[in-house]
């Protein structure tokens, strides 16, 4: 033991490893993707409130780890949703 | 004939039997217009999201048509026309569910094409391990 190990074998990213203190940060994964669902259901009110945080704006992806493709589509599904009430556009 | 999703809200004033009764019209629009029912679904007395010309609730009906689209532009016509009715949405389902149907069987392909995948050395966990002994020495 020479270098002291803060926690640097834990880290998978591997490159700054041994550095910093470090989170063992859970890959995101797409939620549609994990579960297969290629189609965002703008009536299934459950599915699309998890992306929805308290003031009612849209989870970006940076945060729910969503790809691309199935950001696009939540997106309009939550617009859709919002549209007839099921969803609210602002809450405070 | 395309798919279509058509909900509609219908104003808290009226009681269930009226607000069947007002969708039983609307289904008669629909089917008259030669669409045929694929979903018929009442959700009931829901609360709004937001208030809605001061109403705070509204009864959701739920119709899934395999339509032309003829029918379903005079329904909306209609839907907007009534006082009885909120608020209204109807959108094309096919396009979508094409789409995604491709996309599995694209991904299929995908798969059937590629080998099984060979087991990965374990590089990640061994190269961060290494590194900080090497510096180590």
């Amino acid at each position: 033991m020479a270098m002291p190990q803060r926690g640097g074998s834990r880290d998978r990213e591997g490159k700054t490893a041994g550095r910093k203190k470090f989170f063992v940060r859970r890959r995101k994964v797409c939620k549609f993707c994990a579960e297969k669902l290629e189609y965002v259901d703008w009536k299934d009110v459950k599915l699309l409130q998890s992306f929805i945080p308290e003031r009612g704006k849209i989870l970006p992806r940076r945060i729910s780890g969503t790809c691309a493709l199935h950001q696009r589509k939540l997106q309009t599904a939550i617009k859709r949703a919002r549209s007839i009430a099921l969803l609210p556009y602002v809450t405070d | 004939m395309r798919l279509y999703d058509i909900v509609v809200l219908l104003i808290p004033d009226l009681s269930e039997e009226e607000a069947a009764k007002v969708t039983a019209d609307y289904r008669k629009i629909l089917t008259d217009g030669g669409a045929e029912l694929v979903r018929d679904e009442p959700w009931g007395r829901r609360k709004l999201a937001y208030p809605i010309e001061r109403k705070r609730d509204a009864y959701y009906h739920h119709f899934q048509v395999r339509s032309e689209p003829a029918a379903v532009a005079e329904t909306e016509r209609r839907l907007k026309l009534s006082d009885q009715v909120l608020r209204h949405l109807a959108v094309r389902a096919d396009e979508e569910l094409k789409r995604s149907a491709k996309a599995a069987e694209r991904q299929k392909a995908k798969a059937a094409r590629r080998p099984p995948r060979p087991v990965a050395p374990p590089v990640s966990e061994a190269g961060a391990e290494a590194t900080p002994a090497e510096r180590g020495e």
